[in-house]
């Protein structure tokens, strides 16, 4: 299944987070799938091996680096877009902060750069990309990247936490919002990941914490992504999907 | 119910009026001892005179972090290090259309909502931890959290956060004896909205169909913060008590 050429070409999208992790795993299947991207964070060098892999699943990438607190970001990402694609279909809000320490220790500048970067910015991002598509007559769709945190609590992460809570939150008021819009908005709240970060332990371990038996791969939610960003999905909105492997349910 | 608050020192935001007016009506009559905050000094100090002799008026703008570190460190001084409670009931809602809605009113709204609960929460708990007490803190989410509104995404964004700062201080703190719940009430009749009531058309425009056929006073809410505040549900924590007339049953 490939969206490519429902339009007459490629649809594009831009994806925060595209350096690391899930990020790169979104940007993988969207490109096998057909997508050009505009890839961003704040790293050129991760974005480099991203675009890499994008190229060899036969799409193309601008790369963008890019402060997501800084305001200008949102129009910045929207004309990389335009000027090299000269269109724009999905906005993918993959990038997230998450620094642990104990709730009474937590820090208010760590509270500001989770707040800021996990819900602020996604906001903002969802809010130019819909002006576009309003502006223009055209109709788009939007995947937030939360978390299963999004609903259930882990050791040393209120602030991520309560950012992943708020995106939920405002996944549905944009998805309420925007429906006769005909702008669809969702969540892929993923559980746990296997990403170049996740301690060896972890793998070893999920056979007795996961349902499935095993982490996610950064594939598996791209699946995710690129299902609730496709035309399959035009029912589908103001949903979280959990990529979780079951995890939740116990 | 008299008395089953005596003893306890019990903070409460938002105070001047509303539902944190009405916590702190409702918890002296249980018997506690008020130290109130708001921005609004006149209004607050009508307030506290009528909880009768020793309660503390403390004005304060929540939206400035050095503040929210005043006010806790005021009401250790003022009750020798001894906080057992700790309402966050101040919030502001600023109506925007979504894709106008500005960076100023996003900020503010996180700052009041969001970041003072945070800042609030974090430095009781750690004189909590400190002074071996176990206390109760309660924070005001809003159903909003699950079925949003139109027309204030940053109010509702900011709700889901407070949903899971509430989830996750929760499992952090509930090994120190320490319980944090929230209160998540449905359309309560308040100054938040009393422009909507003096306009029977928009009011009409916030859902109706509330199966108890009404919305609710003020003190209902605070009635249930109550209980949550007392040692009456010493088993409960992380809990979001839904107090909204049935109207998310359907």
């Amino acid at each position: 299944m490939t969206t490519a050429g429902s339009r007459g070409d490629q649809r594009v999208a831009i994806l925060t987070g595209a350096g690391r992790g899930i990020g790169k795993g979104i940007a993988t299947v969207l490109a096998e799938r057909g997508y050009n991207l505009v890839i961003t964070s704040r790293t050129r060098e991760d974005l480099e091996g991203t675009r890499e892999l994008v190229e060899q699943a036969g799409s193309a990438a601008v790369v963008v680096t890019a402060d997501l607190k800084d305001p200008q970001t949102p129009s910045r990402l929207l004309h990389a877009a335009l000027d090299s694609f000269g269109r724009l279909d999905g906005l993918v809000n993959n990038a997230a902060v998450n620094i642990f320490a104990p709730f009474w220790t937590q820090s208010e500048s760590n509270l500001d750069e989770m707040i800021e970067t996990n819900l602020t910015a996604p906001f903002f991002l969802c809010q130019t990309a819909a002006n576009y598509w309003v502006q223009n007559g055209l109709t788009g769709a939007i995947v937030n990247i939360s978390s299963a945190e999004d609903t259930i609590a882990y050791p040393e992460q209120v602030p991520y936490a309560s950012s992943k809570g708020g995106l939920l939150s405002m996944t549905k008021v944009l998805a309420l919002e925007w429906g006769p819009l005909g702008i669809r908005v969702n969540a892929v709240s993923p559980g746990s990941v296997d990403t170049e970060m996740t301690p060896e332990i972890y793998r070893q371990d999920a056979p007795r914490f996961m349902p499935i038996g095993r982490l996610g791969t950064p594939e598996d939610i791209g699946a995710c992504v690129h299902f609730l960003l496709s035309d399959d999905a035009a029912f589908v909105t103001g949903t979280a999907l959990y990529a979780d492997g079951g995890y939740m349910l116990q | 119910m008299r008395g089953r608050l005596s003893g306890k020192n019990a903070v409460v935001t938002g105070a001047a009026q509303g539902i944190g007016r009405a916590t702190a009506l409702r918890l002296a009559s249980d018997g506690a001892n008020l130290f109130c905050v708001d921005r609004n000094g006149p209004a607050l100090a009508k307030v506290v005179e009528g909880l009768g002799e020793g309660h503390v008026a403390f004005t304060a703008d929540l939206s400035l972090a050095s503040s929210c570190h005043e006010v806790v460190a005021a009401a250790l001084e003022h009750w020798d290090n001894q906080i057992h409670i700790l309402v966050n009931a101040a919030a502001i809602l600023i109506r925007e259309p979504t894709l106008e809605h500005s960076r100023k009113a996003w900020n503010l709204t996180f700052d009041v909502n969001l970041k003072a609960p945070f800042l609030l929460s974090r430095d009781v708990v750690a004189s909590m931890i400190e002074g071996g007490i176990q206390g109760a803190i309660v924070n005001v989410g809003s159903i909003e959290a699950v079925l949003p509104g139109r027309g204030h995404i940053a109010y509702t964004a900011s709700k889901g956060a407070i949903t899971m700062l509430t989830r996750s201080s929760a499992f952090e703190t509930a090994p120190y004896g320490i319980r944090v719940n929230a209160v998540a009430p449905g359309v309560v009749a308040t100054g938040m909205n009393a422009d909507l009531r003096e306009d029977p058309e928009s009011w009409k425009e916030m859902p109706s169909g509330t199966p108890m056929g009404r919305h609710a006073q003020p003190e209902e809410i605070a009635a249930v913060i109550a209980f949550l505040a007392s040692d009456d549900p010493s088993f409960v924590t992380g809990a979001i008590v839904t107090s909204d007339g049935g109207w998310t049953l359907h």
